[in-house]
């Protein structure tokens, strides 16, 4: 028997500071057993349990893209005791990785449909980690249209930025990158990501919305889709919350009869509007 | 495989043979209370109890128990799965209302997918010996209402009834039948069997305490929000201790201690009644008060339990109802979701 609370050994390959404020990096693991990266085998969306010696673990969705072979990375932000020890660590070190957990993008149901994808902040990660995915190879063919709106509060705190500059590139995507308030360098977009979504008013037709981003972004995003005409079973969010055993156990993370860690995280509006409010 | 009977002395004898040959779980008296404890060599098993003070959980899900072990080094830790081997062992003599506890547990430990590796070693290699309950019970059980019955088998192995000067014992699961030898040779008869249809019939009677459990669901589906969930928490001191009472109470946390280069990852109890229980560490919390906590409470034993495992998570057992210090009583809680 499989014991799902044993996590993998991996070593710290790579450590990237994301953000002017150092407080976002990207962490990217190679699995010390490298039968392991197969048993790990996971989909756009998923998250992974991070385990610290002494510390405990912290749940942080799967920034890279299974496409991307031979490692597996999660940007994380510092923030309590284990995400703090994680960001104290050194490349080379072990540390432990427990999972894939969680269901995952439904890519299935996105295939063949227009994608939009909006993301706010720190929030990016798993959507970066579908781009990724949709745009690899003959993955492309699989989807319609994609449009990328992405929003920070300033350019310092945006994830990711060589690759944005590298999908900027392409012709195959629409890539809308905005911050609230731009510097002296900045020649993009200025404006809250609701706005900029008004703006690219992407088209309804055959299309999925994937929006992932701090209650307040989510809040007043949401709007904007609805009166282009989105139905809730069309746009899909993910969901945060305090969790322990990651495999519908421990008891924390349920949202009505539903655990966030294993029947989410990811649910489209229709299937949250059946749930409790309680999140 | 046929039905045998004992006489009722030889009861402890039965335990205490056990117990030279494997660990053996039985009721024991400790000052004011009976609880499981693994039997000593001179220990006597104590059966003239209702029930446990504490439910029986613990010998399948321990208070604490390790996960995992782990050793400090320069680059970092190396870690080693705790050796999750159970020894054959045997719970003697709980009562039906926890075995039907262990049923209920199942379903959560025991998926398909995400096997809980400790809950099920221990479970597998534990056979449940259940004693019917024949004398008139505590005023607070309730298992007529909640699928469960005074003399009844689901989630044992081997039930016990009383039926008199002897006890018929019917081996109900192949784990069973592997004890027999340990209960003599005397075949019960078929009047032994009426016998203990009359005596359960009369047990179930005896049980005056009823709550309609299996009508609040469709009610508790569409009152998430009702004005209800405001007045039950009052007086709720957050002590955890109905969680902690509960045979079908299974949250936990998982924490790691650590001593010098070593140290342990552990899972330990937890309760839902905790405000740090759900707290995120961005200080948002989405059950921020004992009106949510209590609300989560009965929606997960009346209503989300039933959505995911068709089973109602209690077993009537009434321990929260008799241990809560400020005398909150789910009966009551029960019937007034009925009314709404």
């Amino acid at each position: 028997m499989q014991n799902p609370y044993i996590p993998y050994p991996v070593t710290v390959d790579k450590i990237i500071t994301e953000v002017d404020t150092k407080d976002i990096k990207t962490f990217r693991f190679k699995f010390v057993n490298p039968e392991d990266e197969q048993k790990y085998a996971y989909i756009p969306g998923q998250f992974g349990e991070l385990s610290i010696y002494g510390k405990g673990e912290s749940p942080i969705g799967i920034a890279s893209s299974p496409t991307q072979k031979g490692y597996v990375e999660f940007t994380v932000q510092k923030a309590g005791v284990v995400t703090s020890a994680l960001h104290e660590m050194e490349e080379g070190e072990v540390m432990g990785l427990r999972g894939p957990l969680g269901n995952s993008w439904p890519l299935e149901f996105l295939e063949g449909k227009n994608i939009v994808i909006v993301g706010g902040g720190f929030a990016f990660t798993t959507l970066r980690s579908l781009i990724n995915y949709m745009i690899y190879g003959d993955n492309r063919k699989r989807f319609g249209n994609i449009t990328v709106i992405y929003g920070a509060r300033n350019p310092g705190l945006l994830l990711y930025k060589d690759e944005l500059i590298e999908w900027q590139k392409r012709d195959d995507l629409n890539i809308n990158v905005t911050v609230d308030k731009g510097d002296a360098t900045w020649k993009g977009r200025e404006g809250f990501v609701p706005a900029v979504c008004k703006d690219v008013a992407p088209s309804k037709e055959n299309a999925v919305a994937v929006i992932c981003g701090p209650p307040v972004m989510i809040r007043f995003t949401l709007p904007v889709f609805f009166e282009l005409g989105f139905s809730k079973e069309n746009i899909i969010t993910s969901l945060e919350m305090r969790m322990k055993c990651g495999i519908g156990k421990c008891g924390r993370c349920n949202v009505g009869s539903k655990y966030v860690c294993k029947d989410g995280p990811v649910f489209t509006l229709a299937e949250l509007d059946k749930l409790t409010p309680e999140y | 495989m046929e039905k045998r009977l004992i006489k009722k002395d030889a009861l402890a004898g039965i335990a205490k043979k056990m117990a030279g040959d494997f660990l053996v779980w039985a009721p024991v008296k400790k000052e004011d209370n009976v609880l499981f404890d693994p039997l000593q060599k001179d220990g006597e098993p104590y059966f003239a109890y209702l029930n446990s003070k504490n439910a029986p959980k613990n010998v399948f899900f321990p208070h604490t128990e390790t996960m995992m072990k782990f050793t400090r080094t320069p680059k970092g830790m190396v870690f080693s799965a705790e050796e999750n081997r159970a020894d054959q062992s045997v719970l003697f003599g709980v009562r039906p209302c926890d075995a039907h506890s262990f049923a209920l547990l199942d379903k959560l430990f025991d998926q398909e997918k995400y096997q809980d590796a400790y809950y099920v070693a221990k479970r597998q290699s534990t056979t449940v010996i259940s004693i019917a309950c024949v004398q008139p019970p505590y005023a607070t059980c309730f298992c007529t209402s909640v699928d469960g019955a005074p003399v009844a088998s689901e989630g044992t192995d081997i039930l016990l009834t009383d039926i008199g000067g002897d006890y018929l014992v019917e081996f109900i699961t192949p784990k069973g039948e592997k004890l027999a030898n340990y209960f003599g040779d005397a075949k019960a008869d078929a009047a032994a069997e009426t016998k203990k249809n009359e005596i359960a019939a009369n047990a179930a009677g005896m049980i005056k305490s009823k709550i309609p459990a299996h009508e609040v669901k469709p009610i508790l589906d569409v009152n998430f929000d009702n004005p209800f969930w405001n007045t039950i928490h009052g007086k709720c001191l957050a002590c955890g201790t109905c969680t902690y009472m509960c045979p079908t109470c299974h949250c936990f946390d998982i924490s790691d201690e650590v001593k010098g280069a070593d140290g342990v990852r552990i899972r330990s109890w937890d309760s839902c009644m905790f405000p740090m229980f759900t707290k995120e560490t961005s200080g948002h919390n989405p059950r921020s008060s004992q009106k949510e906590r209590w609300r989560q409470r009965t929606m997960h034993k009346f209503k989300y339990y039933v959505d995911n495992f068709n089973a109602i998570a209690c077993v009537g057992c009434g321990r929260c109802v008799m241990s809560c210090p400020v005398n909150i009583d789910i009966r009551k809680v029960v019937e007034d979701i009925s009314k709404l």
